[in-house]
């Protein structure tokens, strides 16, 4: 259900601690009948009248008028027509675009690529979010100037962090690729595509592991710390104590950041690749969002572009839904 | 009056009277592609234009490079917001035509009283920008790409000079890499697909597409798959595998590693010249491209990029862009841009007048661009390239010959991979402006 899905995320932004409402605002609501919690009393507290909603709406419906639905409608109409660029001819193709693009091998090759591009980023940054959260932890020393550390990556613009590990990774004049090279890879990836998959995935993951780590440190330091005492009274190890205990209380956070991690690999890593490799060498890592971007805007194939980001626009209610329908029932979020 | 409030006076009188002639004069913008060194040298040329009159005020705008020029401008355009000048580059030369967002540049000349002579310009520029013989567009910066090497490298390897033909060169760059002289005997371009292919092909004289290239019409279809290109590109696959050859990758410009030190060679554009001058701390020289052993190379093809004028401006307007191009042809502006860029002087009295100042006895490598562009009497295969649909094109062609560099596909099988994916775009820019040239 879409509309439960801001909940989590609420609940989680928020620390894990639920929203409390100042009492002047709570005469604006109804409760409904038998609110027993907080939380779900939230739920169905409605408005008394409806101009104030209407108005505390408009802005972001007007953001979203302005910067979605226009656009979304215009690629749409776009998707089925052969455009020149300045827009003096236009011709209405039907499917024409649509067929061309499944058809076209390069356009499955680069589905291909953007499945093993998210998965291993979203698998990447999870890990290692996990990793740095669990031990900042169970670090005391210190532990305000590890967060701010790994909390950095987060202020850099992508291009600059793309840029910066193309350049490191550079096979010529990169320090890092000197590196590997002088353990005896053969870095290339210029020249080889996978070398060129794992530096724009490193590229990627490295930006977003900050992202994960604040909502993971977050979701750690409202796991009930009696819990955990009693655990470690009756023999459980930190390794055990994190892995029975704290990882399943964290479920939701896990699961919001799963989701989050898609999202970003699918459509915010554009400026990443474009920075890193401009989908090359081949195509190697030209994602599908990147593919929208290079045939709108690079060779200014209109029509083939817009089609291409319907499919996105499908794609991505498609995997929210399967996402909440299929993995959200795993989570447990009573704990 | 205390003096402190006249001269308070005066200065508010001095700046309305500057105002006013500020108004008087019609102010054009002149949107370019050109950064860096080019950029200032823009910068200065159209200084050096605002000074030499009163009427008109030339106002240019660094867009980024020649894609985000021409995003851009389409942009503008259909907000109505367009300048009067765009500088967009060689390939782009069909979208232009045929955008119906332009005024040809030999009609606005006529109109505004400065007819514009095709004949003065050279042969490889023309072919290029005109249609019937009628300039579409203002020639601006136009380059070629030529040989630039490392005298040092190659005379410690035991050469004088590069070989002429491929035949030559190539084992002269083998040699470099393999006495060690440099890990790097060549390093690949980035816009290979202009200096390595579409020059290969009018050098050689090689038909890269039918109908003349395109300059015939829109059913142009590529044949650059079935002739000497394939061995072309067989030479670049095998020169980048053993690593004769380096492609420079994403953080780094090829040329850069030329001036470095790094690389011993480049193909680039002549305008590469700036940075090389600037940057290269060894005995540097250049020569023209290689080409085939029996061959008898034919004129290369130009690149760079012209000026075009739009649509929906008032007279004023026109007559200030009219006059800024009737600068921009003067033979003293030229032989300036020539020498303080290294792009090609694109006409023929510019190039005499450089010549006759003795400027190539001091800079011979300066001249080895134009005379390349106007070796021997242009043939089908080298008057110019006229491709609807170029950037992607160009986007595919080279997607499928780095394929083949990473052993992806065979050449053979690239090159037509590459074909057929061109001509689908091909096909499709007829579907869409068919009726027009």
């Amino acid at each position: 259900m879409p509309g439960r899905s801001s909940t989590p995320a609420l609940s989680v932004a928020a620390g894990g601690g639920g929203l409390r409402l100042r009492q002047p605002f709570r005469r604006l609501f109804i409760r409904g009948a038998g609110g027993a919690s907080a939380e779900s009393g939230l739920k169905r507290a409605h408005f008394r009248e409806w101009r104030l909603p209407v108005w505390l709406l408009a802005p972001q419906l007007f953001i979203l008028l302005l910067f979605f639905f226009i656009p979304s409608a215009r690629a749409l109409i776009q998707a089925f027509q052969l455009t020149d660029p300045f827009g003096a001819t236009v011709k209405w193709v039907g499917f024409q675009n649509f067929e061309r693009l499944f058809s076209s091998s390069v356009y499955w090759s680069s589905a291909r690529v953007t499945v093993i591009f998210t998965l291993a980023q979203n698998v990447l940054t999870l890990s290692f979010a996990l990793l740095f959260a669990f031990a900042s932890n169970h670090i005391l020393r210190g532990r305000g100037a590890y967060r701010t550390v790994l909390l950095l990556p987060y202020a850099i613009a992508p291009a600059i962090a793309g840029i910066m590990l193309a350049f490191l990774f550079n096979p010529r004049v990169g320090p890092v690729a000197h590196m590997l090279q002088g353990l005896g890879l053969d870095w290339d990836p210029n020249r080889n595509s996978w070398h060129a998959l794992a530096l724009v995935v490193m590229a990627a993951s490295w930006k977003h592991i900050c992202y994960n780590y604040i909502f993971l440190v977050a979701a750690l330091l409202a796991v009930p710390q009696s819990i955990l005492e009693a655990a470690n009274i009756d023999g459980a190890g930190p390794i055990q104590r994190f892995l029975r205990i704290s990882m399943p209380m964290i479920a939701p956070t896990l699961f919001f950041l799963i989701v989050i991690n898609f999202v970003y690999g699918l459509f915010e890593t554009f400026a990443i690749i474009d920075a890193t490799t401009r989908g090359g060498p081949a195509g190697a890592t030209s994602i599908l969002v990147y593919k929208v971007y290079q045939d709108g805007f690079v060779t200014l194939d209109l029509g083939s572009s817009a089609a291409q980001s319907v499919v996105l626009m499908a794609l991505a209610l498609l995997l929210t839904f399967a996402q909440f329908r299929f993995v959200e029932r795993r989570v447990n979020y009573n704990v | 009056m205390r003096p402190i409030y006249r001269a308070l006076g005066i200065a508010a009188g001095l700046l309305l009277a500057g105002l006013g002639s500020a108004q008087a004069a019609t102010e054009i913008e002149f949107w370019h592609a050109m950064s860096g060194a080019l950029g200032e040298r823009v910068e200065e040329l159209v200084k050096k234009f605002n000074e030499s009159q009163k009427d008109f005020v030339v106002k240019p705008v660094a867009k980024g490079n020649y894609d985000e020029v021409l995003n851009a401008t389409i942009a503008a355009y259909r907000a109505k917001r367009q300048p009067e000048i765009v500088q967009s580059n060689e390939r782009s030369f069909l979208t232009m035509v045929n955008s119906g967002a332009i005024v040809p540049t030999s009609e606005l000349m006529a109109q505004q009283g400065h007819p514009i002579d095709v004949s003065k310009f050279i042969a490889p520029v023309v072919s290029y920008y005109a249609m019937d013989g009628k300039l579409q567009a203002m020639p601006f910066n136009s380059s070629t790409p030529i040989l630039f090497y490392n005298r040092d490298h190659f005379k410690a390897a035991g050469f004088d000079k590069p070989g002429a033909t491929w035949q030559e060169l190539e084992p002269q760059l083998d040699a470099i890499k393999a006495k060690g002289v440099s890990k790097c005997a060549m390093v690949l371009p980035g816009d290979y697909e202009w200096s390595f292919l579409e020059n290969y092909s009018a050098v050689n004289d090689i038909p890269y597409a039918t109908k003349r290239n395109g300059m015939d019409g829109l059913d142009t279809t590529f044949v650059f798959n079935k002739g000497k290109l394939v061995g072309q590109v067989e030479r670049m696959k095998r020169l980048v595998s053993s690593g004769v050859m380096q492609i420079a990758g994403q953080g780094i410009i090829p040329t850069q590693l030329f001036t470095s030190g790094e690389c011993s060679s480049i193909i680039a554009s002549t305008a590469a010249h700036a940075a090389v001058v600037a940057a290269a701390k060894f005995d540097w020289s250049a020569a023209e491209l290689p080409y085939e052993q029996g061959v008898t190379p034919k004129n290369s093809v130009i690149g760079g990029a012209a000026l075009w004028t739009l649509k929906g401006h008032t007279p004023e307007k026109y007559k200030a862009v009219a006059a800024f191009y009737d600068f921009l042809a003067k033979t003293d502006t030229q032989v300036w841009w020539h020498q303080a860029t290294g792009y090609v002087p694109v006409t023929t009295a510019a190039y005499e007048a450089a010549k006759a100042q003795g400027y190539y006895q001091k800079n011979p490598t300066r001249e080895i661009a134009v005379l390349q562009l106007m070796r021997g009497t242009p043939s089908d295969n080298s008057l110019g390239f006229r491709i609807g649909n170029s950037n992607q094109i160009n986007v595919a062609i080279m997607e499928e010959v780095s394929a083949a560099f990473l052993g992806k596909k065979p050449v053979q099988q690239a090159l037509d991979d590459a074909a057929t994916r061109g001509n689908e775009s091909l096909r499709r820019y007829e579907q869409l402006n068919a009726g027009k040239k």
